[in-house]
């Protein structure tokens, strides 16, 4: 096995004090950090995404596996200089909506496009269209993702689209949403790009428009 | 087609036989028969499916998008998005409800007149008539709640109540229904309505505040919280009730977030303020709400469960009636499991899944992840009835969501599981539940003996306020003042508690089992809350 798949397995394993000794053992050994994203992180992450999606794994195998992956790419991050630093994947800003407060999910797809080379804007929970038109302004992104897991905060996600639209940035940005309660009909009935129905269809969808 | 044509359906298994003009939706044909409608008959679940026997019923984008091609050949639809166009002869996927009627005996001092508690659920509904004097139930009625074919929950009930007009429309469908249960009642014991003095009402918060007509939309989004929780008083000629003079009606108060009447009736039913020790109250559905405390005080608080108890969004879910499978026991490396009816089987309810999981992790089939072992898709229980992963996955949510809530209320009291003298279990779940399994899983973790089903407390509740004819300033305030709310939506360990509560216990690892049923006296000096 080589230290790269040392690594992926860590991160799958959940075993972030693993993935963290492992990075630091590999920088140490003179591998450059943007070698790990592409070589360990994202396949590792990828695969956490099959196992969740064929019900292998469950929410707290994702959350435990995404901390390890987190434990190195925490390491790494500071360290990515030049063209490495330019998250190539592009800029997400996320949330869950105004009144809502509900956020497993957000945080899941949140470790999960991290790990897939995207930068993330974490505003939190009970977010307002307002906070998400400034940090979109302020980080220059290009993805806004939004979740609601209420039917009776869900209709918030039509007043982001529509702040975004005010504010002169819809052509800017790709905006998806999920949730227990969205649907591909809601998203295209508020105007958003795209519905991610679990997380690792969040991050392909991610995928896609960033490069639509 | 003519505008005056009319068609015929033949609902099957009960044989009822219906007429209705062309174009009548099935919703509103089916809802009167019974059948519920879990998400509002929006046609985003497959709960009011039925399959189609005889006759036409078309196919829209809704329903290919919830039914898969086979089911739609087989002539499965989504009762709820059919317009009549045929005669129809039609199978009914749903079955009656088993309704939990309240006979504990109690203690009271006698008043003169008559009176009715109502527990108004967000499902079912029971109003029992009382003779005051003597204490005697003088009769009973079962419904279900007539505001459920708008949402089979509170949150979508109270998004059909935000918007235009409603929230009146379902207070006066729930006024209207209660008023007619109790002239049932009166007609039923054959005694004057005149004599009836008192009516009490209990129901969680929404159901208090679509009941009193006050604003459910601080209800509909964080934090959550109504500043109209208390005591509701009206004459029952206020409430259009065909009751002579005197009556008053009093909707009790509640105790904050969701958690409401309901639940303080059952404190008062399960007399836990008066007790020295450390009890718990838990009332299982789609809104688990728990009560730990003691004389000094009482925490409360709500936690989102997701409807797997009472068998919804389970591949083979459904209620508890004739044809579920209500109980699974391992003998001999094999299982063996209980039909209820004695029929074969046709799927699992809440208390058949909780038993299942259990023997699957009993058998080594289910590691402690909820995984199957070997990566198995499904597990045949009795055929056609199988146990999916994702079955196992929302029971996970479902147990890890009341697990968590049980564990944040303990640790404020600064005490764990084993200090816990009693833990009552309310409501028809909780009284079927088998306590075994509840504890092979982790949604309690403490031993069985420790838990109790109370049975419907809410309605022994209400029949005690009842003896206590008093207002705002009575001891309902007082308990009010005493129970604190807990919003574990904002606490900031929920979340984790709550993802560690997803995994089944690994037996060997339980503390209290390492003392073999020796638990300690609990110091209640020492189960101060901590704040």
């Amino acid at each position: 096995m080589t230290q790269f798949e040392e690594l992926q397995q860590a991160i799958i394993d959940g075993k972030a004090p693993v993935s963290k000794a492992l990075t630091e053992k590999m920088l140490k050994e003179g591998i450059r950090p943007g070698e790990f994203f592409p070589k360990a992180i994202i396949p590792a992450m990828d695969e956490v995404g099959r196992r969740m999606r064929e019900c292998e794994f469950f929410i707290p195998e994702v959350l435990i596996a995404a901390r390890a992956a987190r434990a190195s790419s925490d390491i790494l991050r500071p360290l990515l200089v030049g063209d490495e630093a330019i998250s190539s994947a592009g800029t997400v800003v996320c949330g869950t909506v105004k009144g809502d407060l509900h956020d497993i999910g957000k945080n899941i797809v949140a470790m999960m496009l991290e790990s897939a080379g995207f930068k993330i804007v974490d505003l939190g929970v009970d977010v307002s269209a307002e906070k998400v038109v400034d940090a979109v302004r302020q980080n220059q992104a290009n993805l806004v993702a939004m979740s609601a897991l209420l039917t009776t905060t869900m209709v918030n996600m039509k007043s982001v689209v529509e702040a975004l639209s005010a504010a002169g940035l819809r052509d800017k940005v790709k905006i998806m949403v999920g949730g227990a309660p969205v649907t591909d009909a809601w998203a295209h009935s508020i105007g958003a790009d795209g519905y991610g129905k679990d997380a690792p269809a969040a991050v392909e969808l991610a995928r896609q428009l960033s490069v639509a | 087609m003519s505008n005056q044509q009319t068609f015929r359906i033949v609902l099957r298994p009960v044989q009822t036989e219906l007429t209705a003009p062309a174009g009548s939706a099935l919703r509103d044909l089916l809802f009167a028969q019974g059948v519920e409608f879990p998400c509002g008959g929006q046609g985003r679940c497959r709960g009011c499916r039925v399959h189609v026997l005889e006759g036409q019923a078309s196919v829209n984008e809704a329903q290919r998008e919830r039914l898969s091609a086979e089911e739609i050949a087989q002539g499965w639809r989504l009762a709820c998005q059919c317009a009549l166009e045929d005669d129809l002869v039609i199978e009914l996927r749903q079955w009656d409800a088993a309704i939990l009627v309240d006979e504990t005996p109690f203690a009271f001092e006698p008043r003169p007149g008559l009176g009715v508690a109502v527990d108004l659920g967000t499902t079912t509904l029971v109003a029992q008539l009382l003779d005051l004097r003597t204490g005697h139930v003088l009769a009973v009625r079962t419904a279900l709640n007539s505001q459920a074919r708008f949402g089979a929950d509170v949150m979508s009930r109270v998004q059909f109540a935000v918007p235009k007009d409603g929230a009146q429309q379902l207070c006066h469908l729930i006024r209207q229904q209660i008023g007619s249960l109790i002239e049932q009642l009166v007609f039923a014991a054959q005694v004057p309505e005149g004599e009836i003095t008192d009516v009490v009402v209990v129901g969680n918060t929404v159901m208090h505040h679509l009941f009193c007509g006050l604003d459910v939309e601080p209800l509909s989004r964080y934090p959550f919280e109504s500043k109209q929780l208390g005591l509701q008083t009206f004459r029952a000629g206020d409430l259009g009730w065909k009751l002579s003079g005197r009556a008053q009606v009093r909707f009790l108060p509640c105790l904050g977030g969701f958690v409401g009447s309901d639940i303080l009736a059952g404190i008062l039913a399960t007399r836990l303020r008066e007790r020295e020790g450390l009890n718990g109250l838990v009332d299982l559905g789609t809104n688990g709400e728990i009560v730990i405390g003691n004389r000094q005080r009482l925490l409360c608080a709500s936690t989102a469960a997701g409807p797997a108890f009472e068998g919804a969004r389970i591949s083979m879910g459904m209620r508890a009636s004739t044809g579920a499978m209500s109980e699974v026991t391992v003998d001999d490396h094999s299982i063996h499991c209980r039909v209820l009816g004695n029929v074969a089987p046709q799927g699992l309810c809440g208390s058949g899944l909780v038993d299942a999981v259990a023997a699957g992790l009993e058998l080594g089939l289910i590691q402690p992840s909820g995984r199957f072992t070997g990566g198995a898709g499904a597990w045949e229980l009795a055929a056609p009835v199988v146990l999916t992963q994702s079955d196992i996955r929302e029971l996970q949510l479902a147990k890890g969501a009341i697990a968590a809530g049980i564990r944040i209320l303990l640790d404020r009291f600064g005490a764990s599981a084993g200090d816990l003298k009693k833990l009552y279990l309310a409501g028809a779940f909780g009284n079927y539940i088998n306590r075994a399994s509840a504890q092979r899983i982790g949604l309690i973790s403490f031993p069985a003996e420790k838990v109790e089903a109370a049975g419907n407390t809410a309605l022994l509740g209400a029949k005690l306020a009842l003896f206590c004819p008093e207002g705002e300033d009575g001891s309902f305030a007082h308990l009010r003042q005493q129970t604190e709310h807990v919003a574990l939506n904002a606490d900031q360990d929920f979340q984790d508690t709550f993802v560690e509560e997803m995994a089944f216990p690994n037996m060997r690892a339980r503390a209290w089992e390492l003392d073999a049923g020796e638990t300690p006296e609990p110091n209640t000096q020492s189960l101060e809350p901590r704040i």
